[in-house]
């Protein structure tokens, strides 16, 4: 009986250790995946949401009654929240922080990344996080462009590399290549297999790019009122597939 | 006698008194000439606040964030609601439906319940169905800072607007001769 226990544990281990490979970046446990501008994310049995001034946290463990468990009071000019693992990574417009949700009820600010004031939504993984910065009138005076963070010690994130680019919005990552919005001026899409040094393998244009999803192999475009679709089976390569008009 | 030394002072309190106003009652007339601009509709917060599913396809007043949840595509019309799109096929995605939620601006889903918000509520809605798209569940107020700065609270385009009233919830804008109070750039 005992036996029969055990194997039955390690059955669902494997289980949960399956879910946690496949899933890095959400679909875990049955979620979906928002852009980089979003302000709203679900880990495990808990909504994140940011709003300028606060970080809500709502446990919705039985979804028949949510209960609010946190609302923590920051001034930092909160814009978009990311997960990953059990992080969230925190955009802002004095810089990036990131909080650790080891303890999912109660957030916890391990680090952050200042910078010049401007918008800046975030996407990250183990060692690395990319930022776009918007140094216009409206967000700040920060020098607009992609920025690189090695953030392999999340206590102390540090910058690696800047690349200048004019008006850049939301941005997204797959294993090997990164896409950067840039409103009119077209989607860039960098090759990161050196994490810290992306190179620019080319522009789309012919869309208003705001935010993107890679979505397994479709990468989801937010383009003005419409939406397009391309194919990102070679990620380096998308290939244009519909625009489903507003 | 006596009432006759009090009595200045008791007028000039009464006429001190005509200049407090009550916080938050912001009064537009101040505020110099008149344009045509944006003047703010109100709704009680149970119909400002209802939410609901419409099959088929509604035109986008405006795109606003993007999430992906199995083979649908969401996108919130900030202020209004949330479009679906059916993503089976990506070459023939199309919309298959709305969902009323005004004064929205956020989505998340896990498993078969999508996570929204209506101005400071948070709503959950079953989706299991769509033909049968619904409440399930709500956390009124949660979101305090969403209330007031939901996309629906300041008009669709730039220009002068006539400055709501903080006590009320906004559901949409008509034009109007306004007083050129508050301006959006």
């Amino acid at each position: 009986m005992r036996k029969l226990f055990s194997i039955y544990a390690m059955a669902i281990a494997v289980l949960f250790f399956s879910c946690e490979k496949s899933s890095d970046r959400a679909a875990a446990s049955g979620t979906g995946v928002g852009g980089s501008l979003a302000k709203f994310t679900i880990i495990g049995n808990y909504i994140y949401a940011v709003s300028s001034h606060y970080l809500y946290t709502v446990d919705i463990a039985n979804p028949a009654k949510p209960v609010s468990v946190g609302q923590s009071v920051l001034n930092y000019d909160m814009e978009t929240i990311y997960p990953y693992k059990n992080r969230l990574f925190i955009g802002s417009k004095t810089g990036i922080y990131i909080y650790s949700i080891d303890t999912p009820s109660a957030p916890k600010l391990i680090g952050e990344a200042k910078h010049g004031r401007s918008c800046d939504p975030v996407v990250a993984n183990d060692t690395v996080s990319y930022s776009t910065l918007k140094g216009n009138s409206y967000c700040g005076p920060a020098t607009s462009g992609l920025y690189v963070y090695d953030v392999k010690d999340l206590n102390n994130p540090s910058l690696k590399k800047t690349i200048p680019i004019n008006e850049p919005i939301g941005l997204g990552m797959t294993g090997e290549a990164l896409y950067v919005c840039c409103a009119n001026e077209g989607l860039k899409v960098f090759s990161i297999k050196n994490a810290y040094n992306p190179i620019e393998i080319k522009t789309i244009t012919g869309a208003n790019f705001t935010d993107i999803i890679p979505y397994h192999d479709i990468l989801i475009c937010w383009t003005d009122k419409d939406i397009s679709l391309y194919d990102i089976s070679n990620p380096l390569q998308p290939v244009f597939i519909k625009t489903i008009a507003g | 006698m006596r009432l006759r030394k009090i009595m200045p002072f008791f007028c000039m309190a009464v006429l001190l008194l005509s200049c407090w106003k009550p916080y938050g009652e912001y009064d537009n007339s101040t505020y110099g000439n008149k344009v045509w601009g944006y003047k703010p509709v109100y709704a009680t917060e149970a119909v400002a606040k209802k939410v609901s599913y419409t099959p088929g396809a509604r035109q986008v007043i405006s795109g606003g964030n993007i999430y992906a949840f199995q083979n649908y595509i969401f996108q919130i019309d900030p202020g209004l609601g949330i479009h679906v799109i059916d993503n089976h096929q990506p070459s023939a995605a199309h919309r298959i439906g709305f969902i009323n939620a005004k004064g929205c601006s956020q989505i998340s889903i896990k498993e078969d319940k999508l996570y929204t918000n209506s101005y400071d509520d948070l709503v959950v809605l079953d989706f299991s169905d769509l033909n049968n798209v619904k409440e399930y569940s709500r956390l009124k107020g949660v979101f305090t800072e969403y209330r007031y700065g939901s996309p629906i609270a300041q008009p669709p385009t730039s220009g002068y607007y006539e400055c709501p009233h903080y006590d009320s919830l906004v559901v949409g804008w008509v034009k109007d001769s306004i007083y050129q109070a508050c301006y959006k750039n």
